[in-house]
Formats: structure tokens, sequence, C-alpha cells
């Protein structure tokens, strides 16, 4: 069940952690 | 097949971990997210014919814009009518046919870009995705609150922050697929489409293979309903049928439609509202950045209001949500005269944070007004007003930023009235939320009674 729990979060949780860095990268511009 | 998506096969045996269900709604909801992305796809539309600029045959940007605004209202069309639907099939089957929908609509309007014709976007992804939309947002709502009675606004919460964090994925996804599917003779968007469509039917499908509903009498362990009465918090259900016709419905309609208005009209115009306001200093690359960020907060918002309604209570939340909105609306104007760039994003952060939270905080809020019966399909109607907001907004902001521009007030001064205007907006939103009650008992649903009664 741990293992379970671990794979879904994972599933989820790295391409919303991908978009949030890409949005970031971008963000970054508007104080530069 | 059809067993395996029946709610009976999705009951969770006993110890079965309950925070294996959010990852389950967030797969659906990190997909169908990707709407608000969607623009990044308005562009390379314009130019499948020209590619590298639009040329006569071309469909037009006001052509294009069209698809969103379709796909938005059949949301909340289909999320109203199919409400009842999810509730009686279960969040598997509904989770399915949100999948099966949404992806369905990416194949529809790549067949619609291949043969250059526009109607099959309308009815690909406007229609057909724009159902999956509205059935794959309520899907996994009350099976949430059922998981979750202690925190029903955390984990509600969850969900509904993918639905904001979609964008975050689908926009980088959308212009990386493009990039690597260009070639001489495309511009990479049919390709994209169709890659699209798989991954997102794969993705959701994660969901679908992962949802269970609690059984009849499960409880967390330790966990025993408040023995303290709040009057705020029914212990009652209300059928769906009788919920729209309270006052209580109404005033929650108000409340939502006017908290959506006021935020997503500073969303659907951010970009040339940084642009105007502050001149050269914000060139195009820093303003889409600008609404990168306000995404981001828009997606912790929903996490985060949602989370503190649970100590809040729904109520006291949206008070904050309208005093302080309606408190930043009326600033907005001073710090563009004032010329400070991170106090204008901190205050649309804000902003869209409490915009993102208004969505997330709204199904605990219906569940403490009548009930987890029906709570999903009460909120599938409830999302009509999210499609009256998806209109009304930012035509506001529009069409009072042209007349201003129009009676001579510079670019700068153009959006001071309209975020008055939303102040207006905010207190009705207020009003409403302020004069909210419990649902009369009389409401409340008997077994042995009609539903009606």
């Amino acid at each position: 069940m741990a293992v379970r729990l671990v794979l879904l979060w994972a599933a989820v949780g790295i391409p919303l952690i991908w978009g949030v860095e890409k949005t970031l990268e971008n963000a970054i511009k508007l104080f530069q | 097949m059809s067993s395996f998506l029946d709610r009976a096969h999705t009951v969770a045996p006993p110890g079965y971990n309950r925070f294996l269900v959010p990852p389950a709604a967030l797969a659906v909801h990190l997909s169908i997210g990707q709407a608000y992305a969607f623009s990044t796809f308005n562009l390379p539309l314009t130019k499948l014919i020209g590619l590298s600029k639009s040329v006569p045959d071309d469909w037009t940007l006001k052509q294009i814009a069209w698809i969103f605004s379709i796909a938005i209202v059949c949301l909340g069309l289909s999320a109203a009518f199919f409400g009842r639907w999810v509730e009686s099939v279960g969040p598997r089957k509904a989770m399915f046919t949100a999948a099966l929908c949404f992806s369905g609509g990416f194949f529809v309007s790549a067949v619609g870009i291949y043969t250059h014709q526009l109607w099959l976007l309308y009815l690909g992804y406007g229609v057909l995705g724009g159902c999956g939309l509205g059935i794959g947002y309520i899907s996994p709502v009350s099976t949430l609150i059922k998981w979750f009675p202690d925190r029903p606004g955390m984990a509600t919460g969850m969900a509904i922050m993918g639905f904001g964090g979609g964008a975050l994925i689908g926009a980088p996804l959308s212009t990386y697929l493009m990039g690597a599917f260009a070639t001489a003779s495309s511009n990479g968007v049919f390709e994209s489409f169709v890659t699209m469509g798989v991954l997102y039917f794969v993705f959701m499908m994660l969901g679908v293979y992962a949802v269970r509903v609690p059984a009849a009498d499960w409880k967390p362990a330790g966990w025993t309903a408040p023995v303290v009465a709040n009057r705020m918090i029914t212990k009652a259900d209300v059928h769906v049928d009788v919920a729209y016709k309270t006052p209580q419905f109404i005033l929650l309609w108000i409340v939502l439609c006017m908290n959506v208005t006021a935020g997503i009209a500073v969303l659907s115009q951010a970009s040339p509202m940084i642009q105007e306001m502050f001149g050269s200093r914000v060139t195009p690359v820093a303003a889409a950045g600008f609404v990168g960020l306000l995404s981001i907060f828009n997606m912790l918002g929903r996490f985060f209001w949602a989370s503190m309604s649970d100590y809040l209570g729904r109520r006291t939340t949206y008070m904050i949500f309208f005093l302080l909105g309606i408190l930043l609306y009326a600033t907005v104007p001073t710090i563009g005269r004032m010329g400070s760039i991170p106090l204008f994003v901190a205050a649309c952060a804000v902003i869209l944070s409490m915009y993102g939270g208004g969505f997330a905080t709204i199904p605990a809020y219906l569940r403490d007004m009548f009930g987890t019966m029906h709570v999903g399909a009460i909120h599938g109607r409830l999302l009509t007003a999210w499609s009256a907001a998806g209109v009304l907004g930012p035509i506001l902001l529009a069409y009072i930023r042209e007349d201003q521009i129009a009676a001579g007030v510079p670019k700068t001064e153009a959006y001071s009235l309209t975020m008055y205007i939303m102040c207006g907006l905010l207190l009705v939103g207020f009003l409403a939320n302020l004069a909210m009650r419990a649902v009369s008992e009389r409401h409340h649903f008997r077994e042995t009674a009609s539903a009606h009664s």
C-alpha cells in the first residue's frame, strides 16, 4: 500500500513540479 | 469493462489508505486543467496554412477564441446536467467518461485541423472536450468529501488545486510538442493535438484505476462527528432537486459568481493590464511571466484557502475573500499611480489566490449547507455561476477599458474604473454571504417521504 501511495503521488507530483518550474523560469523575467 | 467501472467495484476494502484517493482526483483535474492553457494554441491555429504568418484562408483569432468559450459554457452545462448521473454511477465511470470526452475532443479537433474545418474544433474541443471538463471536474468531489469528513475543505482543495495546476503543465507541454513536431510543411499543431489526446487519456486512466469510494459505514480511524452543534454545518441531507430551489443555493450562486467574475477579469487581461499600467517597464515576455505567476497563486490558493476554511468556517473564509478583495481592488489604481510593480504583483497574486480559493472552498460550503448525499450534483448545478462569470468578467474589463481609452483616459489609468466596479461586485457577494443561514429543516431529505417534501 505504501509503495502504491508513493507511486501515485509521484505520478501526479512530478508533472506538476515540472510545470511549476517552467512557469517560475518565465516569471523570474518579470523582476529582471 | 462495465463491471470494473461500476460503483460496487470501487468500494474500498477495510484498511484502505484514504490518501490514495486525492492523487486519483488530481490525475483528472491536472488533465482537464489544460483548458486554461488552450490559448497557447491560439496563434499557431491562425497560421495552419501560412505557417510563418496568417494568410487570408487561415482562421482568425476571433474565430479561434470561440473554441475556449464553447468549452467553458459546456463545462458549466454538462456539470449541471450530468451531476445526478455522476452521483448515481460513481466516480470511476464518471472519470472514464470524462477521459473519453476530453481526449476524444483532442482527436476530433485534430481531424478538424488536418482537414481545416473549424466546426470540428468547436464540436471537438468545445462541445465534447467541454463535457469532459464538466464531468471530470465534479466526478471526484463528493467521493473526496466522503473520504475526508474531518477535512472536507482540504480534500476538495487538493483536487481542485489540480485544475489550477493543469495550465502550468499544459502550457509548456503544448509549446514543447509544437516545437518538436514542427516541420517545413507543418507547425506541429495537428500532431500535438493527437499526442495530447493520448497522453491525457492515459493520465486520466490513472485516476480511473486508482479511485475508490469508502464503504457506507466507513469513518476515519479515531474520528467521531463533532458533538457541538454548528448551525451552519448540517447533519441532514438535501435532495438536489430541492436544493437548487432554496435561498441558500441562490446566495451561494451569487457568492461564487461574484468571486469568480472579479478574479477571471484580472486573469483574462493580466498580460495587457500590467503592460499598459507600467508602460515600457514591462516587456511582453515579462508580462507572460506575470500571467504564469498568477496561475501559480491561483493553484496554491485553492489548497491554502480551502484547507483554512476547515478551521475558519466557510462563511468566514468567503468574508475574507470579499473584504480583502475589496481592499485590494480599491488599492490597485493607487499602486499603479505609485508605479510599484512588486506591490502590483503582490496584490494581484493575493486576488488570484482568493479566486482559486473560491472555487476550491465551494464544495465544502455546499456540503455544510446541503449534506453529502447529492453534493456532487448540487456542485454541478452551481458551476453554471462559473459559466456566467466566465462571460461577465472578461467582457466587463475589456469593454470598460476600451470605453475609457475612447473617452481620452490615459492607458495607465484605463483600468481604475473597472477595479472600482469589481469592488461593487465583491460587495454584492459579501452581502449574499452575510445573508447565508442554515437550510430550513422542511427541505431536509427523508427516506420515507417524497424527495420533494
